[in-house]
This record gives structure tokens, sequence and C-alpha cells, in this order.
């Protein structure tokens, strides 16, 4: 029975599925208690032992269910092969159906584009009333900005630290000193109040050529952030993803950075926003993404790429991120619909999808990040 | 990581979903399985899946059938260790002081009693460590993805040991450690290590079937045909995407309603008119009468779906 299941895990690993071997343990603790002989029971303590991810549960059936037909008969290797495709199958829809096979975007054929070019037109229509950010404005910009900035930067935690001065006397601390003993009641009252955490914010912008009019605004902006806020990383993408943070620090670089966009807008005809998320995925996250990082993507949604990477990607980076905004300058049009496929497959795993193509819109998104203390 | 099971509840994963089903819960048999590990091994069971298919009252029920006390613990963001864990009654502790005093204790010994357990609150874990009781409490670590991850890597020691160290005090063990049962609603990921530490168990939305067999059971007072009707309306919203799907809660809620309003069928109107039971955000109603509520109700009431054509499938 060991062998079988170390041959089993074995199996797992190759499937992707590292066993902890303390869960291994767990399981043989449990024929103790179960009848294994019953195929059903096994596999349930098989998977509440092994499995600890929903995303897991299907490849682990699978797995299951090829190992304990025949364990000897199989050659590992092959389980790995088989799996994947299974997994191509099954993992666009995990729990989940949809009622309209062509609203699943799993299919690129021609069949779909004219839809997404009729879209498109009336996207283009739309955008076509558009103001842009007058060159007048920046000021009262960059003071909205920094509010902006502020309301991201500086949440209020939770927990509580130790400080002189302050509003809420910390008991506990008064009454462990020594002085309130000594001092007949007559002593100076410690208080705590509530830490501050610095949010870490990274801010991606879309730099292909339908955000080529807002390249002045973009520019602002991210000098702003930068001027407020330590922990900021900026990158620009439009095929591929650029990080530009180091650049930003350098005084006096405006224009050499509006050089850079210009050539950005240059050599990239379209926007594959999911292979730059995913290049920022594989690249950049692990460093700059922690629980406390706002990510504020920066992109009117026009996408090129394949909408299931991006599908993919927004999931991974919405894991990630504390939390995850999207500024579209599109937004503000009236009668704007987020109907492209790139914003289509975004809006679910946005916690804010806000408008940023004026002043008036940069109010609100001050005030909503105000609201909610983001 | 390995509490001594403090005693075997179950004999038998059947005894399990007997006892379940007796308290109206209906469980198939891989949860079962999975309820009946916990309590042999004394592993926590970690439950994870969309709101409103029943994951608290797993707990709930789990404490009825133990005859055990239910000890709560809601998390939220910025949950600390003064409201889950204990607190000092300050108030307590300065009446002991002037008391003290008022008996003209001796200086030196003023306040030597300050931080002993009588001044103690005991705030959830704390309270599932220490109950006195002879069965151990269920302990339910509510939406345990609401709070921070500093919370949860003093969750990962509190459930290894099952015990709590208080500065003042020492180390608190528990006697009879409680049966655990954390739940998510997967808003984030929760942290691989302590998900390794328990059961881990995915409740899925419940099939038709199953859908069906807990509506009858907690509301004995549908019929059949309506309850089929009902069921089938659910599983076709849920196959659409929308912002928050209905659960199981939401299913009896409208049931409930239909009821009330007497209605032994489904139809259009008296769906448009309780959608509020099913869909709690006004983007997800507009979207719904986008889809065609008319077809949709129509599709619900389709006979090939009526499951009174084969009862004997639901005893």
């Amino acid at each position: 029975m060991l062998e079988h299941l170390v041959g089993f895990s074995r199996a797992l690993h190759d499937a992707g599925l590292t066993v902890n071997p303390g869960n291994l343990l767990d399981l043989c603790q449990c024929f103790e208690h179960i009848d294994i002989t019953r195929r059903d029971d096994f596999h349930a303590a098989a998977r509440a032992t092994l499995v600890s991810r929903h995303e897991d549960i299907l490849r682990f059936d699978a797995v299951f269910a090829r190992f304990w037909e025949a364990p000897e008969s199989i050659v590992i290797r092959k389980h790995k092969e088989g799996n994947e495709e299974s997994e191509d199958q099954d993992e666009p829809t995990p729990g989940a159906r949809l009622l309209l096979p062509s609203d699943e975007g799993v299919d690129e054929n021609p069949r779909n584009q004219p839809l997404k070019l009729a879209y498109s037109a009336d996207e283009a229509l739309a955008r076509h009333d558009l103001g842009t950010l007058a060159d007048t404005d920046i000021e009262r910009a960059q003071r909205l900005i920094r509010e902006v900035v502020k309301a991201l930067a500086n949440k209020r935690g939770r927990r509580h630290v130790a400080r002189r001065h302050g509003h809420r006397p910390d008991l506990r601390r008064l009454l462990r000193s020594r002085s309130y003993y000594t001092a007949d009641g007559i002593c100076a009252l410690p208080f705590k109040a509530r830490r501050i955490n610095k949010t870490r914010l990274v801010l991606l912008c879309d730099v292909s050529g339908s955000m080529q009019r807002y390249s002045t605004f973009l520019i602002e902006f991210m000098f702003a952030l930068r001027r407020e806020l330590s922990d900021l990383e900026v990158a620009v993408f439009s095929t591929q993803l650029t990080v530009i943070t180091d650049l930003l620090k350098r005084k006096g670089v405006a224009a050499s950075l509006r050089q850079v966009a210009d050539k950005v807008h240059d050599w990239a005809g379209g926007t594959d926003i999911g292979g730059s998320l995913r290049q920022f995925n594989e690249q950049h996250a692990p460093r700059m993404l922690n629980g406390r990082t706002a990510v504020i993507l920066l992109s009117d949604g026009w996408d090129r790429g394949d909408a299931n990477r991006m599908r993919e990607e927004m999931a991974r980076l919405r894991q990630r991120a504390r939390k995850l905004l999207w500024l579209n300058p599109l937004l503000g049009t009236p009668g704007y619909q987020p109907l492209t496929q790139g914003m289509q497959c975004a809006l679910p795993f946005l916690d804010y999808f806000l408008p940023a193509h004026n002043v008036q819109s940069l109010s609100q998104l001050a005030r909503t990040l105000r609201d909610i203390g983001a | 990581m390995t509490a001594t099971p403090a005693s075997r509840h179950f004999q038998s994963i059947d005894e399990v979903q007997s006892r379940f089903a007796e308290r109206g819960y209906v469980a198939d048999r891989m949860l079962a399985t999975t309820m009946f590990l916990a309590t042999s091994l004394g592993k926590p069971v970690f439950l994870e899946g969309e709101p409103g298919v029943g994951k608290t009252e797993i707990a709930k029920v789990m404490a009825e059938v133990l005859g055990a006390e239910l000890i709560r613990l809601q998390c939220y963001e910025g949950l600390d260790s003064s409201a889950a864990l204990y607190e000092w009654n300050y108030t307590r502790q300065m009446l002991e002081l002037r008391l003290q005093e008022a008996r003209s204790v001796q200086r030196e010994q003023i306040g030597r009693n300050l931080f002993a357990e009588e001044f103690l609150l005991q705030r959830p874990l704390l309270k599932a460590i220490r109950s006195g009781s002879t069965v151990p409490p269920v302990l339910l670590i509510d939406e345990v993805d609401r709070s921070d991850e500093e919370f949860e890597a003093f969750l990962l020691e509190v459930l290894s040991d099952f015990q709590i160290t208080i500065p003042e005090i020492g180390t608190l063990r528990a006697e009879r450690p409680p049966l655990v049962v954390l739940t998510s609603n997967r808003t984030r990921e929760v942290h691989d290590a302590l998900k390794r530490r328990c059961l881990y168990y995915w409740i899925d939305y419940p099939s038709f079937e199953k859908e069906v067999k807990i509506l009858r059971t907690r509301l004995p007072q549908v019929e059949l045909r309506l309850a089929g009707q009902v069921c089938r309306f659910m599983e076709l919203l849920r196959q659409q995407e929308f912002y928050k799907k209905p659960g199981i809660a939401e299913t009896i809620d409208w049931a409930r309603a239909l009821l009330a309003l007497g209605l032994t069928e489904l139809d259009t109107e008296a769906t448009n008119a309780t959608l509020g039971c099913i869909l709690k955000y006004k983007g997800d109603i507009e979207k719904l009468r986008q889809l065609g509520l008319d077809g949709i109700v129509t599709m619900a009431l389709m006979p090939g779906h009526d499951p009174s054509a084969a009862p004997a499938a639901f005893g």
C-alpha cells in the first residue's frame, strides 16, 4: 500500500501537484478510520489531505482516476501529457458553465471577428467626442493627483502601535507601568494609535497607439505619483512591457520620457495586454507585489491579444495584489460601454473601474479612494 | 500539528451522513468523509466555496450533532489579538486597585495580582481552548480570507499546537482540542501553510437533484413540482456570469417568498417581483432582465426538467 501511495504522490508531482510529505502521512493516518476498499471514501480522504487549492481538484481527480485504475501499467510520464490535455479542455470554466458557448471567448475563430469589429466601430465613434486634458489644467491636475496618492498611500491600519500622544489611551501599558502605582494616580497617560500602512503602488501604463492622445496626461500622472510616493513602480506596455521606474527617478527627464513614449508608440502597432501582463507576472510580480500593493492599470482596454491569456493573467494579478484598479480614459465618454474584448476579460477581476480622462474624473478618483480607504 | 483526537464522535461515515440529515443538512458522501476524518484525526477543516453554498451551516450543524458549543470568530481585515484572543478587563483591574487601597493593602502588594486569569476577557480563540466542558467545542473561524496575513500567521501557531501564550500569565494549553472549521469565500488566496494543516474541502454549487433535496428538507411545504422549477431556474442562472451568483441560501429564501405569495407554479410576473431574493446587485438584476427573464422561466418550466417525472430519485 505504501509503495502505491508513494507512486501516487509521484504521479501527482509529475502532473504539477506537489504533495507535502506531512500530508501524505495524514492520509496514512486516515486509513485507521476509513474503509480503504471503498474507492469513493479513499478518494475523499486523499482529496481532503493532499489537495489544498480549488484549481488543483480537476487535475487531482484525473490523476487519481488514472493511477488507481492500474497503477503499474501506466508509465508515469504519460500522466503528465494526458493531464495537460484534459486541463486545457477543462480549465477555462472551472466550476462554472456558460449557457452560450460562443460567449466564452475560447474559440478565436473568424466567425467571431465581425461582431467584435462592430463593437469597435461604436467605440471609435464614442471616442471621437472626447476632450483631452488641456495644458492649463495641469496644475490643478497635479494637486488632485497628490490627493489621490495621499488617499492611496496613507492607509490607517487596524492594528495599534504605542504612541506618546494621541486620542486613545493605552490602558494595558498604563496598568503595567510602574508610575501608575507609585504616583498616586497622577502620571503620564500612554496612548496608542492605528498604524499607518504605506501602500505600495504599481502603475501599469498602456502607451499603445490608441492611448497616444492621453500621453500628456499619462506623463504628468506618472511624475506626480513619483514625487509623492517613495514606493512606486512604473511600467509601460504596448506589445511588451518595460519597467521605467529608474528612468523616472532622474530629474528633468520629462522631455526624454516623452521621446521614449513616442518611440513606444511608433513601434507598437497594436496592444497585447495579456502578453504584457504575463511578462509582468512572470518577471516582475514576485518582486513588486505583496499584500500591500495596489496595482493601477491605465489603459483604454483596446486589446489585440489573446482573450484567454488576458483573463488568465488578470486572475493571477488579482490574487497577488491587494487592490486592482483600472483607469480608463474612455469611461468618461457619455454612452461608453466597456465592450472591447480586453475590458470584458478584465472587468470581473477589478476592484475599481474608474474614469481618467480629465480633471473632474481625477477628483472623483480621489473621492472614491478616500471612501474606500483603499 | 497532530493533536490527539479527543474521542471518536462518530462510528462511521454513514453515521455522519444520517445525523447531518436529521438536522436537515444534506451532505454527500465526500463531505461526510471529510467531516468524519476531521473528528477522527483531530484536524481542522478548511471549507472553501462561493458565498451561500452552506459553509457556515456545516459548522453549526456539526456543533448541534456533537452536542458541542459553537464558538464563532468572524474574521475581518485588521482583526487583532485583542478581538480574537483575549483582552484585559481594565475596568475590573482599576476597581481592584481601588479596593486594595481601601482595604489598605501594603503598598508593595498593590497591583500584584492584576494580571491573573480572573481579569482576562476571553475572546473566541482563547474561549475555545479554555473550554471546560467535556465535549470539546466547535470553533468556527468564518471567512478567514477577510483577515490579513498577520492574523493568518497567528492562526497557524494556534492551530498547530492548540496553545496560546499570554506574556503576563504563560502558556495556556487546550485540554481537549476543539474541532476547528475554517471557511473562505476565496476573495483572496489563503496561505498554503495554513491550508496544509487542514483537511481541504471545496463546496460546489449543488447538483440539481441535490438542491431539490436540500430545498425539500429545509422547506417541506414546497411541492416537488415548484421545488423542481425553482432549482432548475437557479441552475440556469448560475450558468450565467453574474457579479454574485445566487447560492443555496438564495434558493431557500426565494422559495419561501414564492410560498408566501401562494404560488404553486413559477411564472414570469412573480419571478420578476421576487428577483430581490435571488440577485442582490442592481447590475445583476438588469443583466438578467436583458437576458430575457421570460425565456429562462420558460426553460425552467419545461417538463423535461420536472423532477416529479422521476420521483423515485428523491425518496
